[in-house]
């Protein structure tokens, strides 16, 4: 047993962190304010940045994730900028981790190569305006037309969805089986007829990632992630599990962000003739901002390492760490506003953007809400009479 | 990072759980309610090897790594057996009994290790006094030196185990010009001459566990027994902080286990509007936090319990964090267990009821929560 990061693991951690605070974060300010029509080639910019590092992808291999260097990797570039990294996650981890874990040698060998070099960029399309935590609510629907299929829907917040070259898109191949066997994803190409991208939505944080809805009329698409369909339902509860380690590295990066510019700040400003972080009521919430980002660290290396070691408790461990780390980041933010006090609440300001950004990570794939129905779900069927 | 046991450790993790399920917990709620300290329960500690487990195996001890006594505790707490029984042990084997055998003599490890092993006697350590809590290093108790002898004078309060303990570990300031320097330990048998204890307090919770004021009234204690050297106190009092952050906590670890098991098994039987309270959302939220507040302690205590383990000098900030956490986080989910069992749950014979009083110790004893946020504040705003 051994609780602490190795030396590789910490020296991978440093490297990556001093590359992206130096290339990454300067930018992050601008990208949060810019016109919004700016937005996609900032975007590819960062991608393309983080590739030429080789940090787009980072824990991908052939056909696995390593999901502690998913972790260790996404953690820094949440803290450097959070819009860059739900953008990066989208395409390498969701679209490309799907395609890693689940496609056919050929799908990967087209798509994750170029995913990782951020030639090209993926996104993942699941969500519907009346289908959220609940997805058996989905109302695409993909018929059969000779070999192909016809793909028709809306999908209503896609991450990616204006810079996306590929999506891999949840739809029922056969409704009245149900969810759990009448589901796939397809992969279908930005140039498809029949796909169509609506205008650019606004958000109230990570405004740097480039959204829109997604139509799909009578798209004609041939391929079905892995080949066969049917295996739609369990392939999207996989990919949220191991999000939630993604979502939690997120957390953990905003967390530590807010945690330096606050520790910063309480040293600097002064009243009454000392630094404010001499108080015990500033000081001590800089303790709670260490002690709740430490802990959710903890919670998604935990994760992460169940995750890859396929053990009985990873489904739980993941959602665990996904519901502490979003809170306690919610926590977080609002302690350093209350640090910064009328500095902070100005437009412009590094922890107004940080709050704002934070509060997405409680509300995206599976609310806090849904996470503890499925944790205590599955400790009160412990003790479930028969 | 490897989070997991070997398998010798979950067999001896299973095997402690059903010996204290079985064997010591039904014997918790009585002698809780008497608030005094159960030498039942204590024999059987000492027949399982729990009151030896980290000492050495020649010296009648277990030979356990950290990792090891902080699954026992994590096991008994969740077997039921009551926060003060286990508080004892702590003071007991950790406070007192490791202190001897990592800064003791070798003559002193013979004298003391085996008796304090098997249980047969009882260890206490005095640190804290009516006017030095948190602020330690401000102790009045003085040892003064008079040829091969210190005479010991001043009080001890709030010291776990010394109305029934057999060996006291002490700490004195031999000499107060040299502030917290001057700070001696000394090894005092309890027939001492002037060397006496208060009448048993009543405590909150953790009430098996026996607890009073320490006198020293010119008590002489020969030089033989300064354990560390003189001046060498303050490094043991500070070693027992990383003794606190895990192997004592790991039994509120087990209390919230023992809580979820009792909590998730009652929300399943008891029904109310046609239907079993599980299905209240209000019930799964407490459920779902009490697993999340489970697994991220048990990161923090194991994660110091490991460092220990591989050597890894004591990292101050993860040390507070295991403190701060599981004492405040660990005393809400006390709380919300027993309104899991609403007016159940306000009564003695439920289990969550002394769960809940024992739990409010993890934020008090062994450097308050303040003090722990004190700690990482401080070290933060150096940084």
């Amino acid at each position: 047993m051994d609780y602490q990061l190795t030396e590789q693991e910490r020296q991978f951690q440093k490297d990556v962190a001093d590359f992206l605070q130096e290339q990454i974060a300067p930018r992050t300010a601008g990208f949060d304010q810019c016109p919004r029509g700016e937005i996609n080639d900032r975007m590819r910019e960062n991608l393309k940045t983080l590739a030429n590092q080789n940090l787009l992808g980072a824990g991908i291999n052939d056909d696995r994730l390593d999901l502690i260097q998913v972790y260790l990797a996404g953690e820094e570039i949440a803290r450097a900028c959070a819009s860059t990294f739900l953008s990066a996650r989208s395409s390498v981890y969701l679209c490309g981790g799907a395609l890693a874990l689940f496609g056919t040698p050929n799908q990967k060998e087209r798509y994750i190569p170029a995913l990782k070099s951020a030639d090209k960029i993926g996104a993942i399309a699941y969500s519907e305006d009346a289908a959220g935590s609940d997805i058996s609510a989905i109302g695409t629907i993909a018929r059969r037309d000779g070999d192909a299929w016809l793909i028709s829907g809306k999908k209503h917040i896609v991450i990616n969805a204006p810079i996306a070259d590929v999506f891999v898109v949840l739809a029922y191949t056969e409704p009245d089986a149900g969810a759990e066997t009448g589901m796939s994803f397809f992969l279908v190409e930005r140039n498809t007829p029949g796909l169509s991208v609506g205008e650019p939505l606004d958000t109230m944080g990570v405004r740097g990632v480039p959204l829109a809805s997604l139509t799909l009329a009578n798209c004609r698409c041939t391929e079905v992630l892995g080949g066969a369909a049917g295996n739609g339902h369990q392939q999207f509860e996989q990919l949220m599990t191991m999000g939630c380690v993604g979502i939690t590295a997120l957390c953990v990066g905003i967390g530590t962000a807010c945690m330096e510019i606050s520790t910063r700040h309480a040293k600097e400003r002064r009243a009454f003739g000392r630094q404010i972080g001499k108080f015990q009521d500033v000081g001590f919430k800089l303790s709670d901002m260490f002690t709740y980002n430490d802990l959710g660290r903890m919670l998604g290396i935990r994760a992460a390492c169940a995750l890859n070691n396929h053990e009985d408790d990873a489904v739980i461990l993941a959602a665990c760490a996904k519901l502490f780390a979003s809170e306690a980041v919610t926590k977080i933010v609002n302690w350093g506003m209350q640090v910064f006090a009328g500095h902070g609440y100005l437009k412009g300001s590094d922890i107004e953007r940080l709050y704002r950004d934070a509060r997405f990570a409680e509300i995206c794939e599976g609310t806090s809400e849904i996470q503890r129905a499925l944790i205590s779900r599955h400790e009160l069927d412990r003790f479930q009479q028969v | 990072m490897d989070f997991s046991l070997t398998p010798e450790q979950k067999i001896f993790r299973d095997t402690v759980y059903r010996y204290g399920r079985d064997e010591i917990a039904p014997l918790c709620e009585e002698a809780d309610l008497k608030g005094e300290f159960s030498f039942e329960i204590w024999n059987k500690l000492g027949e399982m090897g729990i009151l030896g487990l980290p000492l050495p195996e020649e010296l009648g001890g277990g030979g356990a790594d950290i990792v090891t006594c902080c699954l026992a505790g994590e096991a008994l707490g969740h077997a039921g057996v009551d926060g003060g029984s286990l508080l004892a042990w702590g003071a007991h084997t950790y406070l007192c009994a490791c202190n001897i055998h990592d800064f003791g003599t070798e003559e002193q490890k013979r004298t003391y290790i085996p008796k304090l092993a098997s249980g047969e006697w009882i260890g206490c350590m005095g640190l804290t006094e009516p006017g030095s809590g948190s602020d330690a290093a401000s102790m009045r108790t003085t040892a003064t030196k008079k040829g091969d002898r210190y005479i010991l004078n001043g009080s001890k309060t709030f010291i776990t185990n010394a109305p029934v303990a057999d060996v006291f570990v002490v700490f004195a300031n031999a000499d107060r010009s040299k502030k917290h320097e001057g700070i001696t330990a000394f090894i005092i048998e309890k027939d001492t001459p002037g060397l006496s204890t208060g009448k048993p307090f009543h405590k909150m919770g953790c009430r098996c566990s026996s607890t009073s004021e320490v006198f020293f009234e010119d008590c002489e204690v020969p030089q033989e027994n300064v354990l560390g050297g003189e001046g060498g106190g303050w490094l043991i009092a500070l070693s027992g902080v990383e003794w606190d952050r895990c192997t004592l906590l790991s039994p509120m670890l087990g209390a919230a286990l023992c809580n979820l098991d009792l909590c998730a098994r009652y929300a399943n039987e008891r029904h109310q509007f046609n239907r079993p309270i599980r299905e209240f959302q209000a019930i799964q939220r407490r459920i779902a936090d009490m697993k999340v507040f489970i697994e991220a302690s048990r990161l923090a205590i194991y994660r110091v319990a490991s460092s220990k383990d591989n050597g890894t000098m004591l990292n101050p900030l993860q040390a507070a964090v295991s403190k701060v956490y599981a004492g405040d986080v660990g005393f809400e989910m006390a709380s919300e267990a027993v309104q899991v069992f609403g007016g159940y749950g306000f009564m003695h014979e439920y289990p969550v009821e002394r769960n809940f009083r024992d739990s409010k110790l993890a934020a008090i004893g062994g450097g308050t929560s303040d003090i722990m946020r004190m700690i990482v504040s401080r070290i933060m705003l150096m940084q």
